[in-house]
């Protein structure tokens, strides 16, 4: 039919790349090795991998930051939104200075915290200057820390634009309608929040979420950079199992590589589910 | 067809034989044979849904039909790709390219037939000036009033000097004085250039207003052709009476060439036995103060004025009435009239075979 | 006026008082974290406690524009990855689009969900997996790998910013120009391509800038012989050279701003970006 037809470029992409790539990930951490003959099937892998206390470790920091990230963007994302909408003249900038932070790279955002939230960096001088710290040393950790600061804030300002805008195109599509109607029907502002605008932005600010979620957990360059060896996000570990001289290591990071996966697929089909619940409920 | 259509484009008579036409299970069009003559002006009338935008889009080609065959000088098309036919199409949106300005959008079939530029440029603007657009090549769509833009859109399907030209609706969007215009400027270009031409509309003023040859379609099937006079004095059949704006019904039966009703009103009429309704156009009747053999006794009980004439509603003994008479004839609510019905100005229908 | 009035003006000055610093604030935290990066590209020497560069100079520059160095090399690669990474993913995501834009067939949702699905789960697990499937037909290391591999963050979004295109194509345009005597090659030409103009460049522009930026895929594919700025950058970063890392950031982020900016301009009647963000 000619659907097929025009859906098979893009078919092929995301069959053989994607589905392949998946396919294929999924076998290595069951044994499977396409170069060294003689492999064979085993769940050693995974069994490996749960019982490392630091495989642990990464999946803590992992779900850390990724929902920590995803939380901030969405309620600064929601909240800029509405502080913006409003103005008359400066809504065109302010929007244009969004569009403008997405445009920047994550890579050179993760330089950019570096710079900034850095011991030795321009927010610790600030301090200085303020006479709250003397050295780099007393400065608080934000970069290389444990808890996964820098990676956050690298995420949260580059995400927060990212919801905004989406939140923003959401208000200007009606939303301003719908509480205006509630206004005359003698709703308060805050009345209006809850139960107008809020649960309007849901959903796209829900989809949005979800992607931001799922970019932060299987990222990178920024936890490699703004993060520490020890614990080191899933991705990071994965890539550093996978370049393993011992190719024996390799099942394992497709082990890790799969769980992220399911990680982030997981929450995604658990929105669907739950953003078709929710369409059927009444207000 | 491999003629250049500008020399020796010669309109065409067209014959659609038995058309057919289903999307799933409902028929849009059934059976519909038509035959329109090279030259000719007709109007596709019908009411909304009732197959002829169907019918127009199957003789452009852009939809084939299920069963049937569509001719052109007696070859047939439906092999015939829809950029291959020399048939064009205005749509009732103008649709015209927002990308290319007047004179490119006017131009854009003989660009596609690869005429060399220098001639489409004398013609496009000579076809501007014909629409009464000349010097407004260089307008952007943007800038047309919505009259211009089916000025253009005329054009631009004109310039191809089609052997058949197919209107659907194309002045439903304008209003009332404009598309008194535009059917003028439609019917000037016919004169002058003799195009077979189809034209859709849902309005039947408008069908009288700019056709010769009327075809009545209802429900995907024919139920009438001829000229406006025809749809007017002798209307083929009950629902092609009732769409051209009867609204008086007298019922009874025929019996012998008789028609007759319980309340004594009877005529002579060619009609096969059996039950039997005669309708009568509103501007037919006639009202008088005293009894006469074709009249009915009533009383007026309400009275509408509409402009150029005076709606009259009257209770008789074959029911209500309703008369159009001068706008300033005397008419008392309650009064007692008579309201006669000409013979030559009613028809007389089966009402089992309507 | 009224006390309605006098009351509503009040608390709208109120409100635009709280207004203005919020604003501030806003653009204060988008524009901050800019600032040292660019600080950092102009200066020779800045250390602790300075607030300011000690002494600037144009090292930065000089070190980007070095024939000698890596740079420009790599600004080639990056562009023409970038430039044929938008091109095919257009081009693949434009029928694609059409088909979930125009025709509302069954099993329509989940073709768009599953179009998605390379954004949900992570390139690199992807990329891992599939890596043997390069090296085997000898594309790893290759330019023309990289931009394989690259088409997977990339036609998700070019299949969904242009089937919300086509949605909102009046078709019967089509139908006119083919009867006007156009075929349907001349119809996609002349008449559906030129309508889409907007979304196409969007599309294009989304593409390039995710391939811009990509630097996992680049470097599992391209196994380090494949040198894109985001790789040079990656390095640079390791280095204690912050002026480089600084400056080359700069170099990496300008085009993305560049052509954001014109594309706002351009697009100003079609609310941009939010075309493709918003489409979910």
């Amino acid at each position: 039919m000619r659907i097929a037809l025009l859906l098979s470029p893009a078919a092929v992409v995301i069959g053989v790349f994607f589905v392949g790539g998946v396919a294929q990930g999924v076998a290595q951490s069951f044994g499977y090795q396409p170069f060294l003959p003689g492999y064979h099937w085993s769940v050693d892998a995974y069994g490996e991998i749960l019982a490392d206390p630091a495989v642990r470790g990464s999946l803590l920091i992992t779900l850390r930051v990724s929902l920590l990230s995803t939380v901030i963007a969405a309620v600064l994302g929601v909240g800029s939104a509405l502080a913006i909408r409003g103005l008359r003249r400066g809504r065109g900038w302010v929007s244009g200075l969004f569009q403008v932070n997405l445009a920047v790279p994550h890579l050179v955002g993760a330089l950019c915290m570096l710079l900034l939230l850095g011991q030795s960096g321009f927010l610790s001088r600030l301090f200085y200057s303020a006479g709250l710290a003397d050295s780099p040393a007393t400065f608080v950790q934000l970069t290389g820390d444990r808890f996964g600061w820098g990676i956050i804030a690298e995420y949260a300002w580059k995400e927060t634009p990212f919801v905004g805008i989406i939140a923003l195109a959401a208000l200007s599509r009606g939303v301003t309608d719908l509480e205006n109607a509630a206004r005359v029907l003698g709703a308060t502002r805050w009345r209006r929040l809850r139960r107008v605008t809020l649960p309007l932005l849901a959903p796209p600010v829900a989809a949005s979420s979800v992607l931001v979620f799922a970019f932060a957990a299987g990222s990178y360059e920024v936890p490699y950079l703004l993060g520490r060896p020890y614990p080191a996000t899933l991705p990071v570990v994965a890539l550093q199992d996978y370049r393993n001289i011992d190719l024996s290591v390799r099942p394992q990071a497709m082990a890790l590589a799969v769980v992220i996966t399911l990680l982030t697929t997981l929450l995604a089909l658990t929105y669907l589910a739950l953003a078709k619940r929710l369409a059927g409920r009444p207000v | 067809m491999n003629a250049n259509p500008l020399i020796d484009s010669v309109a065409a008579s067209v014959g659609l034989t038995d058309i057919t036409k289903r999307f799933g299970d409902t028929s849009a069009v059934t059976a519909l044979s038509l035959q329109l003559a090279a030259g000719s002006f007709t109007a596709l009338l019908g009411p909304s849904g009732c197959g002829k935008s169907t019918t127009l889009a199957m003789l452009a080609g852009l939809l084939s039909p299920d069963e049937g065959d569509i001719t052109l000088d007696g070859t047939s098309m439906l092999r015939i790709a829809v950029e291959k036919r020399p048939v064009s199409l205005v749509f009732q949106k103008p649709l015209l390219f927002p990308h290319l300005d007047v004179a490119q959008n006017v131009g854009f079939g003989l660009r596609m037939r690869g005429f060399a530029a220098r001639d489409i440029t004398v013609k496009v603007q000579s076809m501007l000036e014909r629409v009464q657009l000349g010097g407004l090549g260089a307008r952007r769509v943007g800038e047309l009033s919505g009259g211009q833009e089916q000025r253009v859109a005329l054009a631009r399907a004109l310039i191809l000097a089609p052997r058949l030209l197919l209107l659907d609706e194309p002045f439903s969007q304008l209003d009332a004085e404009l598309r008194a215009e535009m059917r003028a400027l439609v019917r000037t270009l016919h004169n002058e250039t003799q195009t077979t031409t189809l034209f859709v509309t849902h309005d039947q003023i408008e069908a009288v207003e700019v056709a010769d040859q009327i075809v009545l379609m209802l429900d995907g099937r024919l139920a009438g052709k001829g000229s406006p006079e025809l749809f007017y004095q002798s209307p083929p059949t009950l629902q092609a009476a009732r769409f051209f704006g009867v609204t008086n019904e007298i019922c009874g039966s025929v019996c012998s060439g008789i028609f007759s009703t319980p309340f004594g009103f009877a005529r002579p009429t060619a009609a096969a036995d059996g039950d039997a309704v005669l309708v009568v156009r509103p501007e037919a009747l006639r009202l008088s103060d005293c009894a006469a053999p074709d009249s009915l006794p009533g009383k007026i009980v309400a009275a509408r004025f509409a402009g150029t004439y005076l709606a009259l509603e009257m209770t008789t003994v074959a029911g209500l009435l309703v008369a159009h008479v001068a706008a300033d004839t005397p008419a008392q609510i309650g009064g007692s009239v008579h309201v006669r019905v000409p013979v030559d100005a009613s028809t007389v229908f089966r009402t089992d075979s309507a | 006026m009224t006390t309605v009035d006098a009351e509503r003006q009040s608390r709208g000055l109120r409100r635009l008082s709280l207004r203005q610093p919020l604003l501030a604030l806003i653009i204060a935290a988008l524009l901050l974290p800019l600032v040292p990066l660019l600080a950092w590209a102009v200066s020779e020497r800045w250390r602790y406690p300075a607030l300011f560069p000690q002494k600037l100079s144009t090292r930065g520059l000089r070190i980007i524009t070095d024939p000698r160095s890596q740079v420009l090399p790599g600004l080639l690669t990056s562009v023409v990855i970038g430039i044929s990474v938008a091109v095919a993913a257009t081009l693949i995501g434009l029928p694609a689009g059409r088909a979930i834009g125009v025709y509302r067939f069954r099993g329509r949702r989940l073709v768009q969900f599953l179009l998605l699905s390379p954004v949900i789960v992570p390139g690199l697990a992807v990329t891992l997996g599939i890596q043997v499937f390069f090296i085997r037909y000898g594309l790893a290391g290759t330019t023309l790998g990289v931009v394989l591999v690259q088409l997977l963050p990339t036609v998700p979004y070019a299949a969904t910013v242009l089937g919300a295109a086509f949605a909102n194509l009046d078709l019967d345009y089509e139908r006119q120009a083919r009867a006007l005597g156009a075929g349907p090659m001349r119809t996609l030409l002349f008449v559906t391509i030129p309508l889409l103009r907007p979304a196409l460049i969007l599309t294009g522009l989304f593409c390039f800038l995710i391939s811009w930026s990509e630097y996992i895929l680049t470097l599992l594919v391209g196994t380090g012989q494949v040198q894109t700025l985001p790789l040079l950058l990656f390095a640079a970063i390791g280095s204690s050279d912050t002026t480089a890392a600084a400056a080359l950031g700069v170099l990496v982020v300008l085009p993305p701003l560049i052509l954001v900016a014109l594309s706002g301009r351009l697009l100003r009647g079609q609310s941009g970006a939010t075309i493709g963000l918003g489409r979910l």
